[in-house]
């Protein structure tokens, strides 16, 4: 055994860091449905990774996988280096917060806490479990049942139960799927705080792209048991990589175009009679028939037209505008193009009203280039 | 004008109307008539045969008396007679009717389970075999008992078979020994025991079982530490409702045993009032059963009991 294997050994068998968790090949069939199909994954040590996704895109099967609570039809799964695909969850170093919560109803908060502790004959259960009640803030509350507490303090005691065992790597099933706005925001920060003191390694499923880019450090957005794209959430949002990502995460303006030339790395694409530049390297495709893509809120909106050189420019007729208090946002009819989405601060000017022509100008630098042979709905649904 | 609205203690005035009032008091007590013939059912056919057994228990036989007859009276000496005379075969019914409580936990618990949580997914095989568990209501108990007679009887295929591997000797039975009442009380009274349990472990939320194998527990950890207490109250009602029944039984004691190792109190309580006709000693039997069967429920429940049966 090389000393390598053995290092990853020695973290696999029970230290408080989190491990790198790998998955090689992932496929799981049910019966007729592919509900994961061929994933491969490499999640750092002590990361905060989100797997977004619609409902039914595979992100919950692909968990239960780490958990080993679902067995995949093929590929492997290792933490820590240790090859774990063979084993059965509770031999796993991994805990999990699930959308339920999954309390025991028959036992106290506390019992609640120290039952993985328990199990591993953790001489010091009790006090751990009280202290991970604290850490939660949630001391007070120990002696009762799950069913006395509200929903809030039910998903701390969920998440106590699992952080208590220090796992390598601690999977979230869309654990504040059940809160409300206000509490679900609160947790969120309380999440990532708790993540950056313990430097576990997490993995947050949730199907809200919101929750994802504030929360993670990496987020894979999967879509129909693939990986779309995998990055940090400022990347992605950027720069998408197609039109599902682009549409699921955020809103995106997309047109459809022929790319017409090249010059010191900007394309110029013909899009319905405009000519429009995006810079080469991001762009998908750089022949043919390709999509531009625009976020709403790098456009600018005007009465008059911007002249200034080497800008993108579009004009077109206001078809509604709608007044959201900080922000309008507007819908804009181009000619050949469709319907153009974006919005303007409120800050006192008005650029245009309904069925009043506008102009559109934004910098090259944040157009993105998909491939044509996409649809530009892709993902519209789900978000 | 507020004072009016608001009631002597600042509480709002109930502004409905008299006949909207009288109405509502109605509807409460219509719930109360219904559980009237209940009542009355319970008082005549309950309450009043126990008084009336108490009474005849305590009857005499006057001295030149006809086979029969027999006057009210104090007589608490039948108690320490029968008592005396049968405590022996008291301990054996309770006695056969734990160890078929027992077995009957042991076979049914999995049933259930099988049935409810493993079949969960699996509609028409678990309906099928809801209906198998059932199946033998629709024949009846003696005729069963009597079947179970027909299997376990020397010139049967189990007998037949244990004797040709040596298991039984050459002159052995299986009728008319502890195990065949046993054996009997199990099968009889194991749907009693099967269907709280299951009644239980379809409620059973599976998800809990994952999180306990999440949270380290081994299958038999999570069973023990999750399933069972969670599944407690249809355990407990199981074997109330296997035990009671089994321990006053004696159709399984006369058609599979009916030998002097095998009687159970039912059997003589019978043979007192309708071979020996002795009404006050039989009387006196059936109370002690009773209120021996009462005693060991309530320290049962003090032990074990769940919330909701307290």
């Amino acid at each position: 055994m090389d000393t390598e294997t053995q290092t990853t050994r020695r973290r696999a068998r029970g230290s408080s860091e989190g491990a790198d968790l790998e998955l090689t090949g992932i496929c799981k069939r049910f019966a007729e449905f592919i509900a994961v199909d061929q994933l491969d994954l490499v999640v750092p040590s002590g990361k905060f990774f989100a797997l977004l996704g619609p409902s039914g895109c595979g992100k919950s099967t692909t968990l239960r996988m780490i958990a080993g609570l679902e067995a995949p039809s093929e590929g492997s799964i290792s933490i820590g280096g240790q090859d774990v695909t063979e084993l059965p969850s509770h031999k796993r170093p991994v805990n999990t917060v699930f959308q339920s919560y999954a309390l025991f109803p028959h036992m106290s908060v506390l019992e609640n806490v120290a039952f993985g502790l328990k199990r591993k004959k953790d001489r010091e259960a009790m006090p751990k479990a009280k202290a991970a009640l604290e850490m939660v803030e949630l001391g007070h509350l120990a002696t009762r049942k799950p069913a006395q507490l509200s929903g809030g303090q039910q998903q701390r005691v969920a998440l106590a139960r699992a952080l208590v065992n220090r796992p390598q790597v601690l999977l979230l099933d869309e654990p504040l799927g059940a809160l409300d706005m206000k509490l679900r925001r609160q947790m969120q920060l309380e999440l990532k705080t708790i993540q950056t003191e313990v430097g576990l390694t997490f993995i947050h499923v949730t199907h809200d792209q919101e929750e994802a880019m504030t929360m993670a450090d990496v987020v894979a957005v999967m879509n129909e048991g693939r990986i779309e794209q995998l990055g940090p959430p400022r990347e992605l949002y950027e720069l998408p990589r197609t039109a599902f990502v682009a549409n699921f995460l955020g809103k995106s303006n997309l047109m459809r175009g022929t790319v017409s030339g090249q010059e010191d790395q900007l394309l110029s694409v013909d899009v319905a009679g405009n000519r429009i530049l995006l810079p080469a390297a991001r762009a998908v495709a750089t022949e043919g028939e390709i999509m531009v893509g625009i976020r709403p809120e790098k456009l600018q909106i005007s009465a008059t037209e911007d002249t200034t050189a080497g800008m993108n420019r579009l004009d077109g007729i206001v078809k509604d505008a709608s007044f959201t208090g900080t922000t309008t946002e507007y819908l804009i009819e181009v000619e050949g193009i469709g319907l153009i989405g974006t919005f303007a601060q409120n800050r006192g000017q008005q650029p245009g009203e309904m069925g009043q022509r506008v102009f559109l100008s934004w910098d090259p630098v944040h157009t993105f280039g998909l491939r044509g042979s996409e649809s530009e709905l892709a993902g519209v649904e789900e978000a | 004008m507020s004072s009016r609205v608001l009631g002597r203690r600042g509480k709002k005035l109930d502004l409905r109307s008299a006949e909207e009032l009288r109405a509502e008091r109605r509807k409460g007590r219509t719930g109360q008539y219904l559980v009237l013939p209940g009542m009355i059912g319970l008082a005549l056919f309950f309450a009043l045969p126990v008084l009336v057994l108490l009474a005849m228990s305590l009857y005499t036989k006057p001295p030149g008396a006809e086979i029969g007859e027999f006057v009210p009276a104090l007589q608490f000496s039948n108690y320490a007679v029968m008592l005396e005379a049968y405590w022996p075969v008291l301990l054996r019914s309770f006695w056969f009717a734990l160890i078929a409580t027992v077995l009957a936990l042991l076979i049914g618990y999995p049933m259930a389970y099988l049935v409810a949580v493993r079949l969960r997914q699996h509609g028409l095989l678990k309906g099928i075999l809801l209906v198998l568990l059932i199946a033998p209501f629709f024949s009846s108990f003696i005729l069963r008992t009597q079947a179970w007679k027909q299997i376990l009887s020397d010139e049967g295929f189990i007998a037949q078979t244990l004797k040709a591997v040596s298991l039984l000797p050459a002159d052995g039975h299986l009728t008319a020994t502890p195990i065949a009442v046993v054996a009997g009380l199990t099968y009889n009274f194991l749907p009693f025991m099967v269907l709280p349990i299951y009644a239980n472990l379809d409620r059973l939320d599976t998800r809990l079982l994952e999180a306990s194998g999440d949270l380290y527990a081994n299958p038999v950890t999570t069973f023990t530490k999750v399933t069972l207490p969670l599944s407690a109250s249809g355990v407990f009602a199981g074997t109330l409702l296997t035990f009671i029944p089994a321990a006053g039984d004696y159709i399984n004691a006369s058609l599979l045993g009916n030998n002097r190792n095998t009687t159970m109190i039912g059997q003589v309580i019978d043979s007192r009032f309708f071979r020996v006709i002795d009404y006050p000693g039989a009387a006196a039997l059936s109370f002690v059963l009773m209120v021996s069967i009462l005693i060991l429920v309530i320290i049962y429940i003090r032990r074990f009991g769940t919330r909701e049966l307290m």
